[in-house]
């Protein structure tokens, strides 16, 4: 009898997943809701930084939060990508589509955020760069900056409410397929919510 | 031409060798299938430009979509030359094989790993022996009408030459596999080797190998709830797996 | 584990049942077959199979199921064989219920049966409309258990060539080809079990696979096994013609109420219920396939002038119907294009089932040839001159126990000789020259053309209305049709999987098991079962209550009668317009007049 190679990418893929819902997901709810103080001036919104700037233990926070649950599911989720062979030229259906750009955004997402890190807490770490509402607003002014920005929030939101769609099923709270399809609906509502809380307050910027 | 039906054929002469196209033009019958239309390129193995060739290579037995042999690309689309009808299809009729598999000719090819892979997941009931013992357990008949459904499966490959992340770079074994496994879980004597099989599917190859792009379900000639296996299953190995830390 | 193997070909519900028999009596198995075993015919079988479970508290028994059984089959049947199949038969159920099989079920979670031809009793057992396919599933998965434990080795896309034979008759293997790379390989093997189905491609378009050649069962016929009861072939009633095969409309659509009519004078006529008011529409299958043919052939009655008549289910509740049938409705939506749920079907009768095959012991299934083995449609045993609906499953399980019981007493026994290698490497011989010529031939003709015009002058001569002339005819075309095969060009000359070169090689075996079949049905002038002369149309027990055995020679079949071996039911006269009570007074009353 052929035997089962034991492994654990079982666990893997399903730390990959639950890292995406939490923290990431949480933190991305945060972020897209802090960045929309934005909406009410640089005042109230360099306010909202000096008190993550204050933050007891932000750098472990930020760590273990953020940077690694990052790292590991973005890496994770690139060797993801390379086990993938879509085909949505020859089956268009529409789940088939959903898969590929869960794909596509993950990949732009592990760039994006590269330098979305790097430019707002990196450099600030290394060259005391002074991150402010000035600061980003002087940055979004490039066209080209301004635009990687909107593709990256898009991203951002679909990749996480899609994301949510397929925790369900992976995790067993979704079995049927009328559950299924509700949760598609209610994952879409949400990446809209999503994409337009976060492309306001990318404009609240452009003044 | 109304009369004729013309085929454009993926041909490839032995499991080595590199694939070549042929067209051929048959005559038309009525209720013709596209089973029928190579049976005729068997009566005159000529190509549409009049070349003499081999007759096409296919595998097929029962004709009526049950046994899953004469699954092969249609138009680009998966799914049993039997009952894909000519007056449905597109002209000229595009036969390719299967590519998640390996070709042995022409049109057929091996599938022996989705047999393998029943085998790795001990999809069976583990009766003591098939001498009398009386009648098996009762089962309500909402959940057998359910779970015949599972049954049905003809191991025909639809699912998996559609799934994105069935392919040479992984070991996934598929939407059949996970929905056999729901099938044999569910019986009140399959459950006894409940864990065994989870546990396969918690390994290489196993359940969290999918994607979720739910191709197989739309292919699936059987219409199996292919995605509500994968969801069940997917509740399964969680609570497997939490069993596994907590509770041993 | 016994150290002596057997050789399993066909990998069919017979096959397999028989496979895990000898596995469960610790004989490692070889199976071979051509499909990969899922493939095989049995998925195919729709309706269900038969025990007389007497589930609703009616009084049904096997007794019952056998008298049923033996009447059905007019009577041409050892009815030991049968009594013990129809005793054995709840067990069976019990066993695939055991095995996980989705049978339909009633609300208490008990098990559901419908209602079969030539039965008055409900003890049809089924699982949707796809009662074959599930059985044959159960079984594959339990030989899976067995392969995985070593006991079976699976020969997948291995071609039965020959049986290896020695001086006496005595059988020590077989020879089988691997058809991917068409090298022919020797299985030694302490006996062999065919299991290979039914000839219904000998008809071109039948009911049955393209891989129900009947070859193998003829390359035994030539090495010396003998045939029984070959001209019975049963025609179903209700199939849906197809320009490739014709496709089964199961008998578990009149079982669950379904009604047969045509259009007369601009009204309804159900002529099966007006013409048998005790069985109506659930006639068996001869009678019901003869009514439809009169209807359509002589009386022009078709729907449309055309040779087809409607069956309905569209009066019933649709959801009822997708629970108990659906497996049958989605294939004639698929084929069609209508919704037997909306619109009555149109059907017609076609080449089904073949009650004759190889001749076997009534007790062990053998062959005349010592350790050949024959288990299912390719043996005769059980079926007489009709088989009824739902029965067939049943023989072909039943054969794997009766092969199964058998074989250990016959291993013990067996001994392989000391010139095995030189009998093997005969055989070898035969077969890759049948294959050198094969692949030399280059003339004119085509097999699948030949095989064309072999089905159609079997179906014209060999189906429902045979007449002595024809067939006398037939046998010439047979000889004519072999004489071309000899003239034969082939395409192909690969040595990978070269499907024309195997079939050039079962063709000619048709064309021969053909002979067998027709010369049977010449020489028989009666009208028995599925066999009807309008010539001779009484049965006519004092000449022919007797078997039909066909011996090879190279000239023809030589044919010989075996008589009929009666247990428990005296021959009486078979009418389905009455109750079958009413045909046992009957048989009484003649009887007392007679004295």
């Amino acid at each position: 009898m052929t035997e089962v190679a034991v492994d654990n990418s079982f666990y893997y893929r399903r730390i990959h997943s639950l890292l995406g819902i939490f923290p990431i997901g949480l933190f991305i709810l945060e972020h897209f809701f802090t960045n929309s103080f934005a909406v009410h001036g640089a005042a109230v919104y360099n306010g909202k930084i000096e008190f993550f700037k204050e933050l007891p233990y932000l750098f472990a926070i930020e760590l273990l939060f953020i940077f690694l649950p990052l790292a590991i599911h973005g890496l994770y989720g690139l060797y993801i990508v390379y086990t993938g062979e879509p085909n949505n030229l020859q089956y268009g259906y529409f789940r088939n589509w959903m898969y590929l750009i869960q794909r596509v955004t993950g990949v732009i997402l592990l760039f994006f955020i590269g330098w979305h890190v790097y430019v707002t807490r990196v450099s600030a770490l290394l060259y005391g760069t002074e991150v402010s509402y000035q600061y980003m607003a002087q940055m979004f002014r490039n066209p080209v900056v301004f635009w990687w920005m909107v593709i990256g929030i898009i991203s951002a939101a679909f990749h996480f409410a899609n994301g949510i769609w397929s925790f369900c099923i992976v995790w067993g709270i979704t079995t049927g397929p009328r559950a299924q399809k509700w949760m598609g609906k209610a994952t879409i509502v949400l990446f809209l919510v999503l994409a337009f809380v976060g492309i306001r307050a990318l404009l609240a910027f452009h003044i | 031409m109304a009369d004729t039906v013309r085929l454009r054929i993926k041909r490839q002469l032995s499991p080595d060798s590199s694939p070549f196209w042929e067209e051929f033009e048959v005559p038309m019958t009525h209720g013709m299938n596209v089973i029928a239309c190579l049976v005729e390129i068997q009566k005159n193995p000529v190509t549409k430009d009049g070349k003499k060739t081999t007759p096409v290579a296919w595998e097929c037995s029962c004709l009526e979509e049950v046994c899953g042999a004469c699954t092969m690309i249609i138009n680009g689309r998966v799914r049993q030359a039997c009952s894909a009808l000519v007056k449905d299809l597109e002209q000229p009729i595009v036969l390719e094989p299967m590519t998640k598999f390996p070709v042995v000719r022409d049109l057929v090819v091996d599938r022996q790993k989705m047999f393998d892979n029943l085998m790795k997941v001990k999809a069976w009931v583990p009766i003591d022996g098939t001498h009398n013992m009386g009648p098996g357990p009762k089962i309500p008949e909402p959940e057998r009408a359910i779970h015949y459904e599972l049954s049905k499966c003809m191991t025909c490959g639809c699912c998996l030459e559609v799934c994105p992340q069935f392919n040479e770079k992984s070991d996934f074994m598929g939407a059949q596999i996970i929905s056999q496994v729901r099938l044999f879980n569910f019986h009140p004597s399959g459950a006894s080797l409940k864990e065994d099989r989870l546990h396969v599917l918690m390994g290489k190859g196993g359940i969290s190998e999918c994607g979720n792009a739910q191709n197989c379900v739309e292919v699936c000639p059987k219409e199996i709830p292919l995605t509500h296996s994968i969801g069940e299953v997917g509740r399964q190995v969680t609570l497997q797996a939490l069993k596994d830390w907590f509770m041993k | 584990m016994s150290d002596k193997r057997v050789v399993v070909v066909g990998g069919g519900l017979a096959g397999l049942m028989t496979t895990i028999r000898l596995c469960e009596e610790g004989i490692p198995v070889d199976l071979i077959s051509i499909v990969p075993v899922k493939r095989s015919h049995s998925v195919c079988a729709q309706g269900g199979i038969n025990a007389a479970l007497d589930l609703h508290g009616k009084g049904d028994s096997p007794y019952e199921h056998y008298d049923d059984t033996v009447y059905g089959a007019d009577f041409l049947v050892n009815q030991l064989p049968v009594k013990r199949m129809c005793e054995k038969a709840p067990e069976i159920i019990y066993m695939f219920d055991r095995m996980g099989v989705m049978f339909n079920r009633t609300m208490e979670g008990n098990l559901d049966v419908r209602a079969f031809g030539g039965a008055k009793f409900k003890r049809t057992v089924f699982a949707g409309a796809t009662t074959g396919q599930q059985l044959l599933y159960a079984l594959d998965e339990q030989v899976r258990r067995f392969t995985a434990e070593g006991m079976v080795k699976q020969w997948i896309g291995y071609d039965f060539q020959r049986l290896i034979v020695d001086e006496n008759g005595v059988v020590h293997g077989c020879i089988a080809m691997n058809m991917n790379t068409m090298k022919p390989e020797v299985f030694p093997a302490a006996a062999v079990v065919v299991a290979t189905g039914g000839p219904g491609y000998i008809f071109g378009k039948s009911t049955n696979s393209f891989i129900n050649t009947g070859s193998v069962a003829c390359m035994c016929y030539k090495q010396g096994a003998k045939y029984a009861n070959g001209e019975f072939i049963q025609i179903h009633p209700t199939a849906i013609p197809g320009s490739d095969k014709n496709r089964l409309m199961s008998e578990s659509a009149r079982g669950e109420g379904g009604r047969v009519f045509t259009i007369k004078d601009g009204k309804r006529w159900y002529f099966l219920e007006e013409m048998y008011p005790a069985y109506g529409n659930l006639v068996p299958r001869d009678i019901a396939t003869r009514a439809i043919f009169d209807v359509c052939v002589n009386q022009k009655l078709g729907i449309d002038g055309k040779n087809m008549v409607y069956l309905d289910l569209s009066f019933m509740d649709s959801d009822y119907l997708d629970r108990k049938l659906g497996g049958i409705l989605e294939i004639y939506e698929k084929f069609v294009g209508d919704d037997p749920r909306k619109v009555p079907m149109k059907v017609f009768p076609s080449v089904h089932y073949s009650m004759g095959g190889l001749w076997v012991d009534d007790d062990t299934d053998m062959t005349n040839l010592p350790g050949l083995f024959a288990a299912g449609e390719v043996n005769y045993q059980y079926h007489g001159a009709n088989r009824l609906g739902a029965n067939s499953l049943l023989s072909c399980v039943y054969d794997g126990f009766v092969v199964g019981a058998a074989m250990p007493d016959y291993l013990k026994s067996y001994q392989k000789p000391e010139n095995f290698d030189k009998l093997a490497d005969k055989e070898l011989n035969e077969v890759e020259k049948l294959f050198e010529k094969i692949y030399a031939m280059d003339g004119s003709e085509n097999a699948k053309k030949l095989h064309d015009e072999l089905g159609n002058m079997m179906t014209e001569r060999m189906t429902v209305v045979r007449h002595n002339d024809k067939l006398e005819e037939l046998l010439g075309m047979l000889d004519e049709l072999k004489d071309r095969w000899n003239h034969i060009g082939i395409a192909d000359k690969s040595r990978v999987l070269n499907q024309e070169a195997i079939f050039v090689k079962d063709l000619e075996n048709m064309i021969t098991l053909a002979k067998v079949m027709t010369k049977g049905a010449l020489l028989r002038n009666e009208s028995r079962g599925a066999h009807y002369k309008p010539e001779f149309p009484n049965r006519d027990d004092e000449n022919f209550l007797k078997h039909t055995i066909a011996t090879y020679t190279p000239d023809g079949p030589e044919i010989s009668y075996e008589p009929v071996k009666i247990a428990d039911i005296p021959p009486r006269p078979r009418n389905y317009a009455v109750d079958k009570e009413e045909t046992k007074k009957m048989a009484q009353n003649k009887d007392k007049g007679g004295k």
